[in-house]
């Protein structure tokens, strides 16, 4: 019947998708073919190969590599050491410069599938591991910092033997910079780099890579950070700063100095004024004779030979206290007649004429009221024998004292009027009286108690400025007291003057009247 | 003092080599392998540049190192194998090696002017400069030879048969010339190998140099 048919038909359908069904839930088939090949070289003695797998067909799939080079085909003889999906192949195994054929094969329990690779030169997959011990030291002892960069190969590559070569590269980057500075280290087997290219207060990152004979590069190494201090060089421009600076002023003063030397010469080392003697010319001194360095100081006065003086002592005036010793002077009319007076006023540094000194004697004779009997006498102007020149002086002609240098310096006295009782002088100008030394007949003899010049120089020992020296008991006592007479000879000499002791010996016996005669302003004449 | 010709230029050459055996051999050696070095430097640099602008092979149509005119040379393939290998022995792998590029350089350097590539002015001044480079090399290894064993003296023949034509459509004067190059990479490559683990060996008193 039709029913029957129909459900024969269902059946067969069902039956279908029941077996149909059963197909899809537990489908498996062959592997598919590996894709993808890959071989690695580290190190240029062992390679390492990688496949991709295909799909598995759902079934535990097994993968065998055969590889055949040259002669015959060998099966890989290290699944492991690479990893999964790989084949690793020891020294023994690897052979450079020649082909490989490599056929990978994935097998499960419904098929295998197989695809071959093919490697020409296994050098063309050399590729190194990274340099190691990158270290990196900045170096700031150069006019310009710069860093020391230095690695070291990657351990597994052995340069010893020369079956290696490794070239190095490596590069620079500021750490906020977008842009590599790249530098190739040109000798091969070099491990050190002195990068230049770098600024003060900087960061900069550092990179290395290598690779073996040409061949592919490595992997950039780990970044090595180095910053470039700063300060240094803000130093470095303080301290030029500064030294130029402080030149400035030295300059400066540096050329006053040299423009105003003169006057820094006066201010530093005033001039030192030379020894000046009144009318001594320095150069006449360095460049003279003796003759006229003995004028220069002696006042340009000729001292007379020794023999002159004693003609010259010829003439000179006795004063004396009483007339009988002008009568009956017979030592007097023996050798000397006159008795030199000088006159208060003379100054051997002026002018003086012989007049003058006459009429000084009058005027002098005429404020002297016990004095008027010597008056004659007194008057007797025989000119003052001043042992230089001007002889003509000795015949009452005027005297004219040279003036210029004087030897001997005559002062006034205002005070003295008798000099007997003069014993010594201490000082200058002190002189003590001496009371044994009071004449016989000095009754008329004013003795003053001066301190004063006494008017009996026979006891003049030594004259010095303006202080008379007298000699105690002196054998001039025997001539000087000789009937009371007085020779009033007196001396006033400068130190300097030679014969002193002399003079005071000779005196009463020669009556020596050297013209070096300090004036005595006032004395008492009889 | 010689008045016959021939004797004097017998003295000519022993003054020559004489001369030459001034130079110590470690020296000469560095020389050599730093030529060598440029060498392979320049070749892997052509093929790169060749591979800029060239699709790389297809697995079907890619030459095998075998059909290179060098590979019936038997060289050391790894590193134990050239160590165990004697100095003169080297020396003689790399003349012959030298020696057998000489042909082959003159063709690619005909070619390269007129090569279909758009570097070939690069490609065509580098090959020049290999060729400068390959000749003065071989002239520093005969010297160096002349001071090894008779080993050394040994050049082995390795004859081009590639003719001078490289073909007559542009992918096919591509791909031989691409294969001439990569063989000469390959060739370099061994050369430079051997020359510097010779001037390893020979400077052990140097180690700073290896």
């Amino acid at each position: 019947s039709v029913c029957d048919a129909r459900m024969r038909t269902h059946l067969g359908l069902v039956m279908l998708c029941v077996m149909s069904a059963a197909g899809v839930c537990s489908s498996t088939s062959a592997p598919e073919s590996p894709r993808q090949f890959d071989c690695r070289s580290r190190e240029k003695e062992t390679f390492s190969c990688w496949w991709e797998p295909g799909s598995d067909g759902g079934l535990p799939t097994e993968y065998r590599l055969f590889y055949e080079i040259e002669k015959g085909v060998r099966e890989c003889p290290d699944y492991v050491s690479a990893g999964e999906n790989s084949c690793f192949f020891d020294k023994r195994h690897t052979s450079f410069w020649a082909e490989y054929i490599m056929m990978v094969v994935a097998t499960n329990a419904l098929g295998n599938a197989s695809a071959q690779f093919q490697i020409p030169d296994v050098m063309n997959y050399v590729k190194p591991d990274p340099p190691v011990n990158v270290t990196v030291v900045v170096n700031s002892s150069a006019p310009s910092p710069f860093l020391e960069i230095r690695w070291k190969s990657p351990p597994n590559v052995d340069v010893r033997t020369g079956w290696v070569t490794p070239k190095y590269e490596l590069r620079v980057k500021q750490n906020d910079s977008k842009e590599w500075k790249v530098s190739t280290v040109d000798i091969g087997a070099q491990t050190f780099f002195n990068f230049h290219n770098v600024e003060h207060g900087l960061l900069y990152m550092v990179q290395v890579r290598c690779n073996l004979d040409y061949g592919k590069w490595s992997e950039w190494s780990n970044t090595i950070f180095a910053k470039i201090p700063k300060h240094h060089q803000l130093e470095k421009y303080f301290w030029i700063f500064v030294f130029v600076f402080s030149l400035i002023p030295l300059l400066t003063a540096m050329y006053i100095l040299v423009l105003k030397r003169k006057v820094v010469k006066q201010c530093l080392l005033p001039p030192v004024p030379g020894p000046k003697i009144k009318g001594v010319d320095v150069h006449l001194l360095k460049s003279g004779q003796s003759e006229d360095v003995v004028n220069a100081l002696t006042g340009n006065q000729n001292f007379p030979p020794m023999a002159a003086w004693t003609e010259q002592v010829e003439d000179f005036l006795l004063v004396s206290d009483s007339d009988e010793w002008l009568l009956t002077d017979t030592f007097a009319s023996e050798e000397k007649k006159d008795i030199f007076i000088i006159p208060a006023s003379l100054h051997l540094g002026l002018e003086i004429q012989c007049g003058d000194s006459t009429v000084d004697l009058n005027t002098w004779e005429k404020t002297d009221d016990s004095k008027e009997e010597t008056k004659s006498n007194f008057l007797n102007t025989e000119p003052i024998n001043l042992p230089i020149e001007k002889q003509e002086c000795l015949s009452g002609e005027e005297v004219s004292i040279q003036p210029n240098t004087s030897y001997v310096d005559i002062q006034q006295r205002p005070t003295l009027t008798d000099y007997s009782r003069v014993k010594e002088v201490n000082g200058d100008t002190i002189l003590i009286l001496n009371e044994e030394e009071i004449p016989h007949g000095s009754d008329a003899v004013k003795v003053k108690r001066e301190v004063s010049v006494p008017d009996d120089y026979s006891r003049v020992k030594e004259v010095n400025s303006d202080v008379v020296f007298l000699e105690k008991g002196d054998s001039a006592d025997g001539c000087c007291k000789k009937k009371g007479d007085h020779y009033t000879d007196w001396t006033n000499q400068k130190p300097i003057m030679p014969h002193d002791s002399e003079l005071s010996k000779g005196f009463c016996s020669k009556m020596i009247a050297n013209g070096y005669v300090d004036s005595v302003p006032s004395f008492s004449v009889k | 003092i010689f008045f016959y010709p021939g004797t004097v230029k017998m003295h000519m050459a022993v003054y020559l080599v004489a001369m030459c055996r001034a130079v110590p051999v470690n020296d000469l050696l560095d020389r050599a392998s730093q030529r060598s070095d440029k060498m392979h430097s320049l070749s892997t640099l052509l093929t790169q540049e060749m591979d800029s602008h060239f699709p790389p092979y297809g697995r079907m149509q890619m030459p095998r190192p075998a059909d290179c005119h060098t590979s019936i040379l038997q060289t050391p393939n790894d590193k134990e194998q050239a160590l165990q290998v004697s100095e003169s022995d080297l020396m003689s792998l790399a003349r012959s090696l030298l020696r057998g590029w000489v042909d082959p350089l003159a063709v690619l350097s005909t070619n390269a002017i007129t090569l279909p590539h758009p570097a070939k002015s690069s490609i065509s001044s580098k090959i020049q400069e290999l060729q400068e480079h390959s000749k003065s090399l071989a002239d520093g290894l005969d010297i160096l030879s002349g001071k090894m064993g008779p080993a050394a003296q040994t050049i082995s023949f390795l004859p081009y048969t590639g003719g001078t034509d490289l073909g007559q459509d542009r992918v096919t004067i591509l791909n031989k010339f691409n294969f001439l190059l990569s063989c000469l990479r390959r060739d370099s490559h061994k050369i430079d190998s051997f020359l510097k683990v010779l001037r390893c060996r020979a400077a052990k008193l140097q180690p700073e140099l290896c």
